[in-house]
């Protein structure tokens, strides 16, 4: 394709070979130093104020000028010539799956709304063995849930066992409001994230991503929040996670298709999406 | 026909061979090209980078070893203060600020932005107002009896700026030097509002425009309401010191928390307003160099406003230790975590187009895998910082000092480089040096890393920011000399691209009108760009319009 920097089709324009712009003005500048020269009077000196006023004033005579009755305009050349407009490199070759140049990658993956049903029931399941600990240690299910809600309530962390296995209406509504935005966060990653493990997604849903998850967590809240991490029975923990691991990953990977033979037999880096499995040619070394 | 006057014909471009120095000055003071402008932006927000970049240095060799005397417990507050005004104020809004004059009439097809003149007083008076900042180290002590640099943090937090703590004219200096600034942001805010608003080109809809001025959009949307508040608290600070007013004076029934506020509702979306333009430069960069249109543009845009909305609800979770209570901090925890949804769908989004792509890691697609890389920990410390009890532990200690400079510098600052590498040839007409390019990548990455991420660890040991100095023995001192010595790599390899640009200019390979085979409008015009843009004004039918120019056979126009 080619375009040609024409010399015709501007409405304004004065004479065909030019083009209309604003007028170049020293007025705005030396408005600008005037008002800044105002203000830095306060802490130098009067005078450098009354110069600065008079710069104002002068400079907004100068610019109300440059614009009443009419702009100030200059007309400037246009440069004539032929530019070609074209790409020195083919069009993207793409994966066996698909002929189109749009195609997104992955070939498959899931929507938005299943990595939110799973968070929503892996989240449910959680609240089981959550509210069992409590039960069978404490002897009160709102233990877990008012431990949750001390990371809302700072002044919390330091309130006693006995009241972390009291109802509080407040600490069930901030507990429900973390664990809900967390367990639906925590869903949508694992909807992202399980197409990259498709041959063995329960593993990875419910035990390795857990796992991870738990050992991060473990070697970290001793400093994000040493009351806590003294509170939490590390074991019941990791029995939470790995329920809602499986759940969540049970229900993600139901509403999911079956990888594609040739996705299925690329490279680990193509299906993680590092890189292409075309290789570079010629023409796009830059 | 015409109704307004013209003057005689003048040659607007960059080319300055052979013109008297004079006119050449004269010309760039006078200008109203928006190009123009947004380069004297750049230079001048360079300029500050350097002295700001300077100032880190200087604090850095201080806080290297324990019992430092390096430089005086006075200049070290006055350091601190103005390295952060200077690099929020005087290096970070301006350099975006020209970057989006530079490039937003360019990508929307317009010949220049709306407001020229506005334009050119924006530009001059925040200049001045740096330079009436820095003008404050030659008063006190120096050639006016005025008082000196300011020296009560980028923050100036009440009572610190009451006349009582802070006699002379050092807090003034601050205070008006931000004010003025303020004035000159507001005044482009507007016009990138207006331009993008009314002046792109024919069949540029608002659902074909380049991601670019959507999210200059945004962010000037964003300054209207944040800068403003700003201001405001200025003026009441200055009504403080000169009339004796108590907005701010807790001794006389004011309260030091209503500061806070003032400063924080501009100072979070602050960060967004800096952030937007680094997440615009991704957009434009990270396709072209994976040969892939952006996944998920409509998402994108959505989270981007998203982004500008929540963004003017999270800001007291800077006062978390201020005694909000338990209800305000349990709202500002949840505001502040909700906002990781639309950046987590931009970093997925940017994955996503990166996916399968055929990559070329020149240069800035080089900056730009550093940034999604660091701008996902600072998101990570972002969180853990949300949260009101980890908050409580670590606030004002040197782990918020890492985590905004990872923010700052690991993704705005690795975005801004990757895009002055990539919009260099369209400016100058000439490639920077790819070499040199990659010495400089390497060099910052691993002064940057250095730097940050040994920075956080004596922040989790306990050391306060802002302190002048350290005893020994608390084991702050290994990773204080690694953080000096990561600073002094980041300020090599910036001299290496200051070198680069200018050893470019002069000698680098001509770079054609599209170097980089890429999509958008900017890239049609020749390299650098004559002063009216486009001699014809263009259409367009996509939002790739160079896609549909370059394979007629298969334009984007189908996909959309």
């Amino acid at each position: 394709m080619q375009e040609a920097q024409s010399t015709q089709g501007h409405e304004h324009e004065h004479r065909s070979d030019t083009v209309i712009l604003p007028a170049p003005t020293p007025w705005p500048m030396v408005l600008a130093l005037g008002v800044a020269l105002m203000i830095t009077g306060m802490v130098t000196h009067w005078v450098i104020s009354l110069l600065g006023l008079i710069l104002t004033l002068r400079a907004i005579v100068g610019w109300f000028f440059d614009i009443f009755p009419h702009e100030l305009h200059v007309a400037v050349p246009v440069q004539t010539g032929v530019m070609k407009i074209s790409s020195t490199r083919t069009t993207r070759e793409q994966l066996p799956v698909s002929a189109s140049h749009r195609q997104m990658l992955p070939v498959e993956t899931f929507s938005v709304v299943s990595g939110i049903k799973g968070g929503i029931v892996g989240g449910l399941a959680m609240i089981v063995p959550a509210a069992l600990f409590g039960l069978l240690k404490y002897h009160s299910i709102w233990y877990a849930v008012n431990l949750l809600a001390a990371g809302g309530f700072v002044s919390w962390a330091s309130e006693t066992t006995a009241f972390l296995c009291q109802f509080h209406l407040e600490g069930l509504l901030a507990a429900t409001g973390i664990h809900a935005f967390t367990s639906v966060l925590i869903g949508l990653l694992y909807g992202a994230m399980l197409p990259m493990f498709p041959r063995k997604p329960i593993l990875t849903a419910g035990f390795v991503a857990p796992l991870l998850w738990t050992g991060i967590l473990y070697s970290a809240l001793g400093i994000i929040s040493p009351v806590l991490n003294e509170r939490i029975n590390w074991l019941w923990f990791v029995i939470s996670q790995i329920a809602f691991g499986l759940v969540c990953g049970f229900i993600v990977n139901l509403q999911v298709k079956v990888r594609t033979p040739q996705f299925r037999a690329l490279p680990f880096a193509v299906r993680a999406g590092i890189h292409s499995d075309q290789p570079l040619t010629k023409d796009d070394e830059l | 026909m015409t109704t307004t006057p013209v003057l005689e014909a003048v040659d607007e471009t960059l080319e300055t061979q052979g013109k008297p120095p004079l006119n050449v000055i004269y010309e760039w003071l006078t200008t109203v090209d928006h190009k123009k402008i947004g380069l004297m932006y750049i230079c001048y927000a360079l300029l500050f980078l350097v002295i700001g970049g300077f100032e880190a240095v200087l604090m850095r060799i201080q806080l290297a070893i324990p019992n430092n005397h390096f430089v005086s417990p006075q200049v070290f507050n006055q350091l601190f203060t103005m390295h952060g005004t200077t690099m929020v104020f005087f290096m970070g809004m301006p350099i975006l600020f020209g970057m989006g004059n530079y490039l937003v009439p360019l990508m929307i097809g317009a010949r220049d932005m709306a407001f020229p003149r506005l334009n050119a007083f924006s530009f001059w008076v925040s200049a001045f107002a740096g330079f009436l900042l820095y003008f404050s180290y030659i008063g006190g002590s120096g050639l006016y009896a005025a008082g000196s640099a300011p020296d009560v943090g980028w923050f100036a937090y009440a009572p610190l700026t009451s006349k009582v703590f802070s006699p002379g004219h050092s807090t003034d200096y601050w205070t008006l030097a931000v004010f003025l600034s303020g004035i000159g942001s507001i005044g482009t805010a507007l016009n990138i509002v207006t331009t993008i608003l009314c002046m792109r080109c024919k069949g540029m809809k608002m659902s074909r425009m380049p991601l670019l001025p959507w999210l200059y959009l945004v962010m000037s949307g964003l300054v209207f309401v944040a800068v403003s508040p700003l201001t405001a608290a200025q003026i009441m600070l200055t009504f403080d010191r000169y009339l004796g007013a108590h907005f701010f004076d807790t001794q006389a029934g004011g309260s030091a928390i209503l500061w806070m506020h003032f400063f924080w509702i501009f100072g979070h979306p602050e960060v967004y307003v800096l952030v937007l333009p680094a997440f615009a430069f991704a957009n434009e960069i990270i396709p072209v160099f994976s040969r892939k249109a952006m996944f998920g543009y409509p998402a994108m845009v959505a989270a981007s406003v998203a982004i500008g909305f929540i963004s003017l609800s999270v800001w007291a979770h800077h006062m978390f230790t201020a005694g909000l209570g338990p209800a305000g901090n349990t709202f500002f925890v949840f505001a502040t975590m909700v906002i990781s949804v639309p950046t987590g769908i931009k970093i997925f989004n940017w994955l996503a187009t990166i996916w399968g792509g055929k990559i070329i890691f020149a240069v800035p697609m080089m900056f730009m895998v550093g940034f999604l890389f660091q701008f996902l920990i600072a998101g990570l410390t972002g969180i853990m910082l949300a949260a009101a009890p980890f908050n409580w532990q670590l606030s004002a200690s040197y782990f918020v000092v890492a985590h905004f400079h990872y923010v700052l510098v690991g993704a705005i600052v690795f975005s801004l480089f990757g895009a002055f590498y990539y919009w260099y040839p369209k400016v100058t007409g000439k490639m920077m040096d790819e070499t040199l390019g990659k010495w400089h990548f390497w060099l910052f990455l691993i002064g940057f890393h250095l730097t940050f991420d040994f920075m956080h660890i004596p922040g989790i040991l306990g050391m306060p920011r802002r302190i002048y100095t350290y005893e020994d023995g608390r084991g702050w001192n290994t990773l204080n000399f690694i953080v000096g010595i990561g600073a002094i790599f980041q300020a090599v390899g910036t001299l290496i691209l200051v070198y680069n640009m200018i050893r470019s200019y002069y000698k680098g390979k001509e770079a054609g009108h599209d170097p980089w085979d890429a999509w958008t409008l900017e890239w049609s015009v020749p390299s650098p760009p004559p002063s009216y843009n486009f001699a014809i004004e263009p259409t367009v039918n996509s939002r790739r319009p160079l896609w549909d120019l370059k394979h007629p056979e298969d334009p984007d126009t189908d996909y959309e």
